[in-house]
């Protein structure tokens, strides 16, 4: 029986991949606007598509999560049945299988989680409901910065609101740095400062990695928000989709700047090994690395502090706060906080009968206790002002979650165009041959870039600034 | 399936039909006129092949499912490679026919050339990989010990019954850093897979399909008359000569065909290769079904996407009227 998976793999071999393409093709359906609508008068069922297994940190805290909003939601809702569309599988996952459920009104879910990094194309594509005559009357939305409001907002209509933020910074091991000889608290002024406590490091510490750089294609349009992308949007030239033009960035003094750092690093062997960087787990890799004492500094994330709480203990490290320090990445020009910003969003179809029900289930959403729990849950700071200051916050994951959420106003957002992963490619395989081959120069890196987004877009959509 | 065109029975010294035989009486046929051309001249035979109109009946569900989920879609995915369709963005509801500009975008790819080269390697050193190390194993078994025999065969197997998933995962742990690979060759820290991604995902692939090969051969081998070789070594042959002059040749068929199915099943095994490099480091390992997949679902082109996977198709037809006709070439 072993033999009959590999022979019908065999017979719908060729087809396969084509017959996919052509059901996701089918039943298209147009997109227009719409008058705001009002509660239905009998029982109505809201469709919610969520990311089951990515969002959150634990399967168990996603569904706890989104069973709490909607037990809310029937409590003022009574005449509702809240219908949940889970979605497993990764970031590509999520974003394939809620277009797919786009392109139909009649599947399309009411209220959807989607990443920051789609609002745009769906929006364009007619799919996600204009929300502005909603937010007048929601008191929250004037307490979200404005970068977060802008991340749904395009030509002055909002689309999407803010669920919750992943930013950058520097995390260290205060320990190694006091073995070294590295004065604490640790704030580097340049990019330089980086290189030069990695380079104590690996003097003092043979056998740690001295600093971790997300780099190489594996991780995808993470891998770049994590890692390289914080260092262009904190160079004299931040710009990788330009708005005004429409094109992408492919050469630039920041550009340059940030892969001359990476070829640094690792031209003196201060980053991992290749094995490691080009893992499709890399982009964790390091809360392992630092719990076990391998790893002293690290380009990371907010939600490494959260995810060695008992809570989610991934992995658990109670004596993190002791031995973690945090620093902010500073900007090309020296002191400033670099670091990219990316979340994930509220959003409500288009054609959706229940709008004004989907309205409100978002606004419970956003109330303080569930959007703290998101946070705390799914590794996140949360889009209104006012939490960050509350213990409710604070205290689950101290001292990261409060510093962290201190970044959040001086973020800078990821680019929301739908070539913009051709472009992560390019980056991923610019940054990927420096890992491989440290003697890569940076213009042969930014040659990479350069000819692959230009082959893959056309020498129109890409432009280089001086 | 057809009737074969000479008919078992029409041997040189069998009575031939009568009102085939033009006059000859039976036993008599001239030799020149012997067995196929008894066939038409003058008159139907009896066992050629009538057409039924029944038969269109019982075809018909065979045939209704092939045209819904075969044609059909394949005939779509032609017309979609031809189109502006995304995944999302604008062109997402809005989409049209655009001619040739994907081909144009096609010929200047270079990625996509590049991919082409990749999956003709990925192709070539499979098939010589699998065919050479299985037909080893096969003749290694024939002379094994029964219980080494089974042992080895069962190893072999299990690693072909392994799915894509596993067998990538298994050959991702063993080839990076402190694998098993570079253990076993004193090189803990040796990066095979990402320094040599091609070598081994080819690798990888021959690993998980020679089983496959190995049991197909073995069972042709089991095949060959023992009267032959065993004539062949009485005339002092060398192992060497047997092997070539009788063992290869009488193989052929078998060959042919397990060439067709292994370059059919490792132009399919998208799994394998996604699971161990997702096409990178780079491009390096991002064969066509794998560059189909990325432009379609990553970079949201599911019109460029479906091309390229149109050209994978044209690729896979191609390969098969090529040992169509190699096979048939054998009478």
């Amino acid at each position: 029986m072993s033999k009959s998976p590999r022979r019908a793999r065999f017979v719908s071999a060729a087809a396969a991949a084509l017959v996919a393409i052509a059901l996701a093709a089918c039943s298209g359906s147009g997109a227009t606007a719409k008058a705001p609508s009002t509660e239905p008068a009998g029982p109505f069922v809201l469709k919610v598509a969520y990311g089951s297994n990515y969002v959150f940190d634990t399967t168990g805290l996603t569904q706890k999560w989104w069973q709490q909003v909607a037990a809310e939601f029937k409590a003022s809702h009574p005449k509702a049945t809240v219908q949940f569309i889970p979605i497993p599988g990764s970031y590509n996952d999520i974003v394939t299988k809620l277009s797919l459920l786009y392109r139909s009104a009649s599947t399309a879910p009411d209220v959807a989680e989607i990443p920051t990094g789609q609002i745009g194309l769906w929006a364009q594509a007619g799919y996600l409901l204009p929300l502005n005559t909603y937010l007048k009357s929601a008191s929250w939305w004037g307490r979200f910065p404005k970068v977060i409001q802008s991340e749904g907002t395009f030509s002055g209509t909002v689309y999407a609101v803010d669920q919750g933020e992943n930013d950058s910074a520097l995390l260290y091991n205060k320990q190694m740095f006091a073995t070294a000889g590295i004065p604490l608290p640790w704030q580097p002024k340049t990019w330089q400062d980086i290189i030069t406590a990695a380079e104590r490091i690996k003097a003092k510490l043979p056998g740690v990695t001295p600093l971790w750089l997300n780099s190489g294609t594996g991780s995808g349009a993470n891998g770049l928000l994590q890692g390289i992308n914080n260092f262009i949007v904190g160079s004299k030239t931040p710009t990788i989709y330009d708005t005004g033009t429409g094109k992408f960035v492919v050469d630039s003094p920041g550009i340059r700047a940030a892969l001359s750092l990476y070829s640094q690093a690792f031209a003196h062997g201060l980053v991992a090994d290749t094995s490691a960087l080009f893992s499709p787990n890399a982009v964790t890799t390091p809360l392992t690395w630092f719990q076990q004492a391998k790893l002293a500094i690290a380009v990371g994330s907010n939600y490494y502090g959260g995810n060695w709480t008992k809570a989610i203990s991934a992995p658990y490290w109670p004596q993190a706060p002791e031995v973690m320090g945090e620093a902010v990445i500073p900007t090309e020009a020296g002191g400033g906080v670099a670091s990219t910003l990316g979340g994930w969003d509220f959003a409500i179809a288009a054609h959706s009968p229940v709008a004004k029900a989907a309205f409100d289930f978002i606004s419970l959403a956003e109330n303080q206790q569930n959007s703290i729990d998101a946070a705390n849950w799914a590794g996140w700071v949360p889009p209104d002002r006012d939490y960050w200051i509350l213990p409710a916050y604070t205290d689950f994951a101290p001292p990261y979650n409060a510093f962290f959420a201190r970044i959040t106003p001086f973020a800078t957002l990821t680019p929301s165009n739908s070539a913009y992963s051709v472009w992560v490619q390019g980056m991923g395989e610019a940054t990927g041959a420096i890992a491989q081959n440290p003697r890569t120069s940076v213009s042969q890196a930014v040659a990479i870039l350069r000819n692959y987004v230009t082959g893959q877009l056309g020498a129109d959509r890409v432009e280089v600034l001086r | 399936m057809k009737a074969p065109r000479t008919p078992m029975t029409a041997r040189a010294g069998t009575p031939a039909p009568a009102e085939a035989g033009a006059g000859h009486w039976p036993g008599t046929v001239p030799a020149a006129e012997a067995p196929g051309r008894l066939a038409v001249p003058e008159g139907r035979r009896r066992d050629a092949e009538r057409f039924q109109w029944g038969s269109l009946a019982l075809l018909a569900p065979a045939a209704a499912l092939l045209v819904v989920l075969f044609i059909i879609p394949v005939v779509y995915a032609f017309y979609l490679g031809f189109t502006n369709l995304q995944l999302v963005g604008i062109n997402a509801v809005d989409w049209h026919f655009t001619g040739a500009e994907n081909l144009r975008r096609l010929a200047g790819d270079h990625v996509f050339s590049y991919s082409v080269e990749l999956t003709l390697v990925f192709i070539a050193g499979s098939i010589v990989g699998v065919v050479v190390i299985g037909l080893a194993l096969a003749m290694l078994m024939q002379v094994a010990l029964a219980p080494l025999r089974i042992l080895a065969g069962g190893i072999v197997v299990v690693a072909w019954m392994m799915p894509a998933i596993t067998a990538g995962m298994t050959w991702y742990a063993s080839t990076t850093a402190r694998g098993t690979f570079g253990t076993l060759m004193g090189l803990a820290n040796s990066d095979f897979l990402h320094s040599e991604p091609m070598l081994i995902v080819t690798l990888a692939n021959i690993w998980s399909q020679t089983g496959f090969a190995m049991m197909v051969f073995g069972a042709a081998l089991r095949n060959i008359p023992r009267d032959i070789l065993e004539s062949a070594q009485i005339e002092n042959a060398s192992r060497l000569q047997r092997f070539a002059r009788i063992t290869l040749p009488l193989l052929r068929p078998t060959i042919v065909t397990t060439v067709l199915l292994i370059t059919l099943i490792s132009l399919a095994n998208f799994g394998l290769i996604y699971v161990m490099t997702q096409g990178g480091p780079g491009n390096a390992t991002s064969i066509l079904p794998i560059y189909s997949y990325q432009q379609a679902f990553q970079f949201n082109n599911l019109a460029y996407g479906a091309l390229v996977g149109n050209t994978l198709v044209i690729l896979c037809a191609i390969f098969g009227a090529i040992y169509v006709r190699v096979s048939m070439r054998r009478a």
